[in-house]
């Protein structure tokens, strides 16, 4: 019997860092959803380190694709193959699981995306502007500032016996609304609910604004978690709505299915370092440079001493030193 | 010892620059220009500005700032209108009176007011005024600027070749400014004039080299992309968009680059005359391009809180729609200094564009 081959996806995201195991026919081996936690270098390295116990370092690893805000830094680290933005790895992966998609609703840690298919292509899309209100970001903000674990801040909106008008276009004025509301002696169901409408409404009234939504729509991302968004959703469009069963590590489901597209195609050996690179010290070290007075803020990735990559200046001063180049 | 006269290098500078410059210098007057914008001119704009203006208005007082040492005079007209029944927005109207009571110990402004909305006779009276700074002769002053008019034709010339304002405007560094050099009949290898060009032809080689990490196989997409001057060709403000799309194999198309007559005919179809200048010239373009069917896509690059684009946008991106396929996306910059926003949007909508000309030409649906 031939060796099992394996590829791996990996997404950096703001809030969470995901990594996908397929196999050869694209099914799902194995999944990690981690925190990211501000420390996207750690959150990769124990990703990695819990993948290895689970499945063992032996396995052949035939390709890696990386994608999600840190696609490049993850790219950096464990020598990929295929780097890819979300919205494509995201579009990816909806159709693989459900090939009749046609509206994604994705609501990550940082940004919220609407991609619209047809024909299996994506026709277009749409992204949040410069901020972040209505992510999931804000979601957690809000749990950890009422107390509430993430995990069943959506069930608390579902007991909602009576609707609660929460501003939803600011983050700012939507906190502010909800403790104006809480003062004013509204029940924490209600006032949840309130927010889970008012984001929904954000998230139409911006993204999908002129967009047409049609059948089948799949949300995904890590608020499709949130069983109160979901409900909001379902009653805003009077629509079902599907829920992949991958849904919060859809993106890096995606890269791994584009890494293994690559590298079918033009063949060739992976550039992954292997597992064993966990046992690496990987350090970011940020200086600002005083070449001139654009005082770029130059990020140098350093593993046992040695430059792995550097980027942030304008000029190429310091990333031009690097093989590792990192270009848009 | 001739009068330094400093030119912020902001706003409306990507328009007018030449003609300011060789209209001051055919006075006498030495020009001084700031420095390119970068961390220091944003964030003492950012710091003596009103919260409320927007990024561009921010980082022209960064710019103020910048040449108040330096110079006897600044060079800040007040723009109030530049075409015909239009405005251009209020704040660029008022950024004099801004700059004076927000910035302390300045040198003398020359805000002199530029206002053609009722005629273009105006212009005359302006140039008079801004020319009574430096010389009594009202000759020597209306020669200077028809010199200074000709040289600003000869660059309005080059960019509707196809040539960024940027790249002529950066290929001048230091005291070596002379604008003679633009012609438009420019050699294509020297003055890179290919880069962009909307009828270039993808398959040629000099053109392929200036898309370093293009991929092979790939084609040139002639992309048109929408935005006011001081966004789209300051490199610092926009997160250097055009070397990105120029990375992704893009050919740029702007408004600049347009015809106004052709604008003025395609923008003719609304129901009542834009109030805004740059509203007409981002919907005349947009329509003209439509009809010209040449292009795989538009981008909209919008600075946060701009009221002229706050609708001028969506008019845009509502008629594009109802006309067309072609794949249009908005792209909002401010203060962000963190690139992965704007990469991710650019990358994504480029993909989408590849995908979808593969997908008509039924090659693969996935790469």
């Amino acid at each position: 019997m031939r060796e099992q081959q394996y590829y791996l996806g990996i997404d950096v995201g703001s809030v969470s860092t995901n990594l996908v195991l397929i196999d050869d026919s694209e099914q799902i081996v194995d999944k990690i959803y981690l925190r990211t936690e501000g420390q996207p270098i750690n959150a990769l390295r124990n990703g990695l380190k819990d993948m290895a116990s689970r499945v063992g370092e032996g396995i052949k690893i035939k390709g890696v694709g990386t994608t999600g805000s840190g696609r490049q830094l993850a790219s950096v680290i464990v020598g990929a193959d295929c780097v890819k933005n979300e919205i494509t790895a995201h579009a990816v992966a909806a159709q693989k699981l459900i090939p009749d998609v046609r509206t994604i609703l994705e609501i990550g840690g940082q940004d919220s995306k609407i991609i619209i298919l047809r024909n299996g292509v994506v026709y277009d899309f749409a992204m949040n502007t410069v901020c972040a209100a209505g992510t999931g970001s804000f979601l957690d903000r809000q749990a950890s500032r009422l107390s509430i674990p993430i995990s069943e801040f959506g069930q608390y909106a579902l007991r909602a016996k009576s609707t609660v008008r929460i501003a939803g276009r600011c983050a700012v004025f939507a906190e502010s609304d909800m403790i104006h509301k809480q003062q004013t002696g509204h029940s924490l169901e209600d006032i949840i609910n309130g927010l889970c409408e008012a984001l929904v409404r954000n998230y139409l009234n911006n993204l999908a604004k002129g967009k047409d939504i049609q059948d089948v729509v799949v949300f995904q991302g890590g608020v499709a978690a949130n069983v109160g968004i979901v409900a909001a959703f379902e009653r805003a469009l009077n629509k079902k709505i599907v829920i992949p069963k991958y849904f919060d590590v859809m993106g890096a489901y995606g890269a791994a299915l584009l890494a293994r597209e690559k590298m079918q195609k033009e063949g060739g050996n992976t550039n992954f370092y292997g597992f064993n690179i966990t046992e690496n010290e990987y350090k970011a070290k940020s200086i600002e440079c005083q070449g001139c007075s654009n005082s770029c803020e130059v990020i140098e990735i350093l593993s046992n001493n040695s430059v792995l990559a550097r980027w942030g200046d304008k000029c190429g001063k310091w990333s031009e030193q690097i093989s590792h180049a990192v270009n848009v | 010892m001739a009068i330094k006269v400093g030119i912020p290098r902001g706003l409306f500078y990507y328009r007018y620059y030449p003609l300011w410059k060789t209209f001051l210098e055919e006075l006498g007057a030495d020009v001084v220009l700031s420095d390119h914008t970068n961390k220091r001119i944003l964030d003492e704009g950012v710091k003596s500005c009103v919260d409320e203006a927007c990024l561009p208005v921010k980082v022209f007082h960064g710019h103020v700032l910048n040449l108040k040492d330096r110079v006897d005079y600044l060079f800040i007209p007040r723009l109030t209108s530049i075409s015909k029944d239009e405005y251009i927005c209020p704040k660029i109207g008022g950024i004099p009176d801004m700059v004076k009571n927000t910035i302390k110990g300045l040198p003398q402004i020359i805000d002199t007011e530029i206002n053609v909305r009722r005629s273009h006779k105006n212009m005359w009276k302006a140039v008079m005024e801004i020319g009574s700074y430096f010389s009594d002769n009202k000759f020597q002053i209306r020669k200077a600027y028809n010199k200074a008019q000709k040289v600003q034709d000869m660059y309005d010339g080059a960019v509707r070749k196809g040539r960024l304002p940027s790249d002529i405007l950066n290929s001048f560094q230091g005291d070596n400014t002379n604008f003679s050099l633009i012609r438009m009949d420019e050699n294509p290898d020297r003055m890179d004039v290919s880069l962009n060009r909307a009828d270039v032809n993808p398959n040629r080689n000099d053109v392929r080299a200036n898309h370093g990490s293009m991929q092979r196989g790939q084609s040139l997409l002639n992309i048109l992309v929408i935005g006011h001057p001081y966004n789209l060709y300051d490199s610092y403000i926009n997160m250097d968009l055009v070397k990105k799309l120029r990375n992704n194999g893009v050919n740029l198309i702007t408004v600049d680059m347009q015809d106004e007559s052709t604008i003025n005919k395609k923008a003719s179809f609304l129901n009542k005359p834009m109030f805004w200048n740059f509203g007409r010239l981002a919907i005349g373009t947009a329509m003209h391009m439509l009809e010209k069917g040449n292009i795989d896509g538009i981008i909209y690059l919008m600075s946060f809180g701009c009221g002229v684009d706050s609708f001028v946008c969506d008019l845009t991106e509502k008629r594009v729609k109802r006309m067309s396929t072609i794949p249009f996306i908005v792209l909002t910059i401010d203060e962000h200094s963190g690139e992965a926003g704007m990469n991710t949007r650019v990358e994504a909508f480029i993909d989408m564009i590849r995908w979808r000309k593969k997908d008509e030409s039924n090659i693969s649906a996935l790469r």
